[in-house]
């Protein structure tokens, strides 16, 4: 290894220049890379992660300039090279990969094709050459059948896959740094997981430096050697990932960890603590301290004086924090002892699914409907009952039934066999439209995408007042005002927000907006569906809190529907796993997240990061990815990816469906592993003795 | 009296500085795209104020030279409009005089813009179209034509003379011909000359514009009520509904217009009530839309509901059998104190609508396709929304952005078919001063006298024109945010 840096950002600033004013979104970053190392690059949306990625790419569109700084590949200046030089770099020495992968693929060219074509281009190699080399790193990314992926189109592969191909095209040209935005934000968790265990060991084998760009604290733990945080343009933290993640010396980077739910967080005994407030815009920024109006050791005069510089960390390598107070804060100090709140005894059941079964026809050639008809199990016979002021997690990845179920319970689709019980009526066969208004204000529901939950062309006031409208309460709009109002306190708006447009609330409010929609009628049930998946770690935490909270007042029955082990393990008194429309485990939270487990739950605890340094986790990588539930395999739905199936004897993992076992009082899975074979099992997550 | 000549006594020695003036600057555009082609690549930079500077260097240079000759250009064309107001009559011959009678249309088109630009930053997608030059001209333009038409229609202002009154003498004479002693009218000229049948020209251009302003917009409003109604539910419900509906539409839009219209004005066809039965059918859509749109919305306050339910569709019931009774034709029962209008021209209306409403269907059908993903659909179906709800407020409103463009493409594109039937002569008077027909009446004697063929030519390429440039603007404004 030699010492030159293989990336030199030094005191960076770029700016956007639009009509009305100058945008500061990167300001005074600096930050270095030597051959071999990741440095992982983490802070919440819009504060400017990806404006240094491309400014590293020096493809800042037509309004972006870098107003200040140097940016020095292999002791070169990216900024005072010539287009051609750049291009050349580009091609060959620095390779970037997006979130989204299909942004990197041409649709009408063969995989194989695309790959070849950068070797031909950049380097002149022959074609046979090149097909070599395009062979090699495909089996390199550990796709299956590689010849034949070469041969085929990038829409015929699914989402992992296709992020894997953008990564071999990246190491076509052996690049010496790569740039990863964001690269595993579309993906299922356990594809996450094979995707970050490829990016990693193809580091390792290539001596390829990275700049790894995520908003997932655990994700920069497991695959990064030092990180910086960022808030609202500046770099206000850096380190080593020990340094960082153990002797934080920044209150942004303490806030952050706070918020998030690490093992140990529990909502009554040990909440989150949300971060007060809200980003930033990159005009509005305060004076001084960034970071200055949602810091707890704000003081005023000081921190709003003016310019913080990133100042060393005494006795740690190359630790910086940008905070003027860092050097007097305790930063052992524990936690404020924030509110604890009683758990809550369940209710009587209000909810009781029987059975359930949901398949739909689809015509298997689109063109020509009729003659072969499909069948899709959307939902394999679901059981399971709900209590008042329980909250049921349902964890699964994409396409494992989880909304289909949601669409029946809310009546949008009606069951086709099984029932669903509220209040032992029974429900399931009726659509909404001849449910009476009491049901359908009973059963409501909580959307994942904040951006597209509430219509765009009307205000706040008028959509809650409308819910209210539809579920009869008040008798005038004065009263209906009135009462809007009030669920605007119930979720924390201020009440002027009741004029507003939802292009004027940022993602969280608009979040907040929907719940209080949800909660119009009284609803009894609310169904959240990745209520927080969307936003920002320091937004999740108090939107998060904001539902626990709302539930234990109105004793609501949470139906809690993610992919995020970590939020379901903080919240959910239940856990119920879902895998190719079955139900494979169901049990307390704790009886899930501890052995015995299925080996489904095992895989998908030991696939989401945790960002703690402490944590042991077991490493199980699943190969491939979710079968379609339009061609589900024989047997047992998880067979094709199960890594215990060799423990089951006689094939029988491939030939039946497993029966429903009870394990405990209250604790069911969905395999054929024996007794024996199930008390074996350790634990996926170990917290190491501090 | 003497002739006009184009530009009068002011004319003799501001022609030639103009000419000079617009040569300078073609020469300067024609050099700054040559320099254009060797010039380094735009970099961009900033002022200390945060805003962009202009590039500097021999393309720099002349950039600005282009700048400053077309800000002349500009300056002198205003002393040309501006001059006849204080100059006594005829000093600056037919463009003074022309620009004279449009005073109104000016002073409107000042203040509209004046008002637009100081609050166009409250005035939504509206106030945004300020922000782009292309989207500011093309509404100029057509905003010129609507007030045009409006002032003539309304008070009888801009036109000189009686646009029926043929003046013996005058036939086809040139732009500027005096009128002989005693002519009724405001002023002494034909100031674009006399067509075949010795009326004036410029009045039957400037009263032609009413007709084209009123019809056109009311017919494209007509064919979208048609477009929405259907393609809303054509896209929210899919399956055969969608099916039949896209291909009747398909249909339609495969039959050559020109033919179409044809089949409807022929008078045996006519006979038949043909087309007074699609007019019944195609304007009980508007009734139709405004009936679900208000009770989707206020079914749930029954008292409210009626409240103002009762009186909109009254009126426009009313409305409704007004247009489609016609003494005369198949559908005639109401009773004539009851007829408030008899629209002469309900053929061409028809046809109109008809061939636009299929593409207006499509469009809508698309964007709802898309919208109706959208978790706020989702979430309105979750609270058990009625269907026609969740198309009216909640997909319709969103899908606004699109549909204004194509409203604003739609209206050139109707402002052109009426010029067709016009040229034509389909379903429309041989006296009527539209512009098609008059181009058709000029184009009979087009080798001979060129003045009287142009001038509605032109009146229509140039509202066409502003049409699209709208269109344009709004389509780029709206995809900011
Ligand atoms: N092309 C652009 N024009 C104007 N502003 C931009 C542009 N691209 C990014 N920004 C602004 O720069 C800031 C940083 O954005 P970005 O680098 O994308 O953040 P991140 O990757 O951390 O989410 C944001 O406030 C964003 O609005
Ligand atoms: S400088 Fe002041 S406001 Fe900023 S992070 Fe440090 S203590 Fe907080
Ligand atoms: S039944 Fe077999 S394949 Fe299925 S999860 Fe259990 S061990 Fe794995
Ligand atoms: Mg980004």
């Amino acid at each position: 290894m030699t010492d030159q840096p293989i990336l030199e950002i030094d005191k960076l600033s770029i700016s956007f220049f639009t009509r009305l004013r100058e945008i500061p979104a990167v300001m005074d970053f600096s930050a270095t890379v030597m051959p071999g190392e990741a440095l992982g690059l983490v802070g919440e949306s819009g504060c400017g992660k990806s404006t240094v990625a491309l400014g590293v790419m020096q493809d800042l569109g037509v309004n972006g300039r870098i107003v200040g700084g140097s940016i020095k590949f292999k002791g070169r200046d990216l900024c005072a090279m010539t287009p051609e030089e750049l291009r050349d770099i580009r091609g060959s020495e620095i390779a970037m990969i997006y979130q989204e992968p299909m942004a990197s693929l041409n649709p009408a060219m063969k995989i194989g094709k695309q790959l070849m074509e950068v070797p031909m281009i950049h380097e002149g190699v022959s074609e046979k050459e090149a097909y070599a080399r395009a062979l090699e790193v495909v089996t390199d990314v550990k796709l299956p059948d590689p010849e034949r992926m070469l041969k085929s189109y990038p829409h015929q592969l699914s989402g992992g896959q296709q992020q894997r191909i953008v990564i071999a095209m990246a190491l076509m040209s052996k690049p010496s740094l790569l740039i990863l935005d964001e690269p595993t934000t579309a993906l299922d968790v356990t594809v996450e997981a094979a995707v970050v265990e490829l990016v990693k060991d193809l580091g390792k084998k290539y001596g390829t430096s990275m700049l790894f760009i995520s908003h997932n604290l655990g994700l920069v733990l497991e695959t990064c050697d030092r990180i910086c945080v960022m808030y609202s343009g500046e770099a206000v933290e850096r380190g080593s990932i020990e340094d960082v993640f153990d002797e934080m010396q920044h209150p942004y980077t303490q806030a952050l960890f706070r918020s998030i739910p690490l093992p140990g967080a529990d909502k009554n005994a040990r909440p989150l603590v949300a971060i007060p407030g809200n980003f930033p815009l990159p005009h509005e920024r305060p004076d001084g301290c960034n970071f200055g109006p949602r810091c707890d050791y704000f003081e005023a005069g000081r921190c709003d004086a003016g310019f913080i510089p990133m100042e060393p960390v005494p006795g740690n390598d190359r630790h910086q924090s940008r905070c003027l107070k860092f050097q007097e804060i305790d930063w052992n100090a524990p936690l404020q002892a924030s509110e604890t709140t009683e758990k809550p005894e369940p209710g009587p059941v209000v909810l009781k699914m029987d059975n359930l079964k949901k398949y739909y026809e689809v015509a298997a050639n689109a063109l020509f409907g009729g003659g072969d008809k499909k069948v899709v199990k959307a939902n394999e016979t679901l059981s399971f009952e709900a209590r008042e002021s329980e909250t049921l997690a349902i964890v699964g990845e994409s396409g494992c039934g989880k909304s289909t179920f949601a669409k029946v319970l809310m009546g949008l689709e009606t069951a086709t066999e099984g029932q669903i019980l509220l209040d032992n009526q029974s429900i399931g066969d009726t659509a909404i439209e001849s449910r009476d208004t009491k049901t359908v204000a009973d059963i409501q529901m909580v959307f994942q995408n904040p951006f597209d939950t509430l219509n765009p062309s009307m205000t706040v006031g008028r959509q809650i007042m409308r819910a209210l409208e539809i579920f009869g309460v008040g008798v005038n709009d004065t009263e209906r005002r009135d009462r809007m109002l009030q669920l605007l306190d119930l979720v924390k708006l201020p009440r002027a927000f009741a004029d507003r447009m939802p292009r004027q609330l940022s993602g969280g409010q608009k979040q907040r907006v929907g719940i209080a929609r949800a909660f119009a009628g009284d609803a009894r049930i609310v169904v959240a569906d990745e209520p927080v998946s969307a936003l920002d770690v320091s937004v999740q935490a108090a939107v998060t809190d904001l539902l626990m909270e709302i539930q234990r007042e109105h004793k609501t029955t949470l139906l809690f529907i993610s992919h995020d082990l970590s939020i379901v393990r903080y919240l959910s008194d239940r856990v119920m796993v879902m895998y190719l429309g079955h139900v494979v485990e169901l049990g307390s939270t704790d009886q899930v997240f501890s052995p015995p487990y299925h080996p489904y739950t095992e895989a998908l605890l030991s696939a989401v990061p945790i960002a703690d340094t402490s944590v042991k986790k077991k490493h199980i990588v699943l190969e491939g990815d979710i079968p379609s539930a339009m061609n589900p395999p024989s047997g047992c739905p998880f067979q094709t990816r199960c890594g215990w199936k060799s423990k089951v004897a006689g094939g029988l993992c491939e030939k039946e469906v497993p029966p429903v076992r009870m394990l405990a009082e209250g604790h069911q899975i969905k395999c054929h592993l024996s007794d024996a074979d199930l008390s074996d099992m350790e634990p996926v997550i170990q917290i190491a003795a501090e | 009296m003497e002739p006009l000549t184009w530009t009068g006594a002011v004319g003799a020695f501001l022609n030639p500085i103009f000419a000079i003036i617009v040569g300078l600057f073609v020469i300067a555009l024609i050099v700054q795209l040559v320099l254009g082609l060797f010039a380094p690549a735009m970099t961009l930079q900033a002022n200390p104020d945060g805003t962009l500077a202009g590039r500097g260097g021999a393309l720099g240079a002349t950039e600005t030279a282009g700048k400053y000759l077309f800000l002349a250009v500009i300056a002198l064309i205003l002393v040309y409009v501006i001059a006849p107001l204080i100059l006594p009559y005829g000093m600056v011959g037919i463009i003074g005089e022309m620009s004279q009678r449009f005073l109104p249309v000016w002073i409107a088109l000042i203040v509209t813009f004046t008002l637009s630009i100081i609050y166009r930053r409250k005035l939504g997608l509206y106030g945004k179209l300020f922000d782009s030059t292309v989207g500011m001209i093309g509404f100029g333009i057509v905003m010129f034509w609507v007030f045009t038409a409006v002032f003539v229609g309304l008070f009888d202002w801009i036109a000189t003379h009686d646009y029926l009154t043929q003046v013996s003498g005058l036939k086809n004479k040139t732009p500027g011909v005096p009128v002989p002693e005693g002519t009724v009218g405001d002023i002494p000229h034909y100031l674009l000359g006399g067509d075949n049948l010795a009326r004036d020209i410029f009045s039957r251009v400037v009263s032609g514009s009413t007709f084209v302003i009123a019809i056109a917009p009311l017919a494209t409003i007509f064919a979208f009520m048609v477009g929405i109604t259907l393609g809303l539910p054509a896209g929210y419900y899919g399956g055969l509904l969608d099916t039949v509906l896209s291909f009747l539409a398909n249909l339609i839009l495969a039959f050559p217009v020109i033919l179409l219209f044809y089949l409807l004005v022929t008078p045996e066809i006519v006979q038949t009530g043909i087309p007074s039965y699609m007019a019944a059918f195609l304007f009980v859509f508007p009734l139709v839309f405004f009936g679900v749109l208000l009770n989707s919305r206020y079914y749930t306050q029954p008292a409210k509901r009626t409240a103002i339910l009762v009186p909109v569709l009254g009126i426009l019931g009313w409305l409704y059998l007004s247009i489609i009774n016609q003494k005369g034709t198949v559908i005639d029962f109401l009773p004539a104190w009851m007829d408030l209008f008899d629209i002469t021209i309900l053929v061409v209306f028809v046809s109109v609508v008809f061939v636009n409403a299929p593409t207006v269907f499509r469009i809508v059908r698309g964007l709802t396709l898309d919208l109706r993903t959208r978790d706020y659909v989702a979430a309105a179906q979750t609270r058990g929304e009625g269907a026609w709800y969740i198309m009216l407020w909640e997909i319709l409103p969103n899908a606004r952005g699109p549909l204004i463009v194509d409203f604003c493409l739609r209206i050139g594109y109707t402002t052109i078919l009426l010029g067709t039937l016009g040229f034509f002569g389909l379903g429309l008077s041989s006296e009527s001063p539209d512009w098609g027909s008059t181009i058709n009446e000029g184009r009979k004697l087009l080798l001979i006298f060129v003045h009287p063929a142009l001038p509605p030519a032109v009146a229509l390429l140039s509202l066409v024109l502003g049409l699209n440039l709208l269109a344009d603007g709004l389509r780029e404004e709206s995809l900011k945010d």
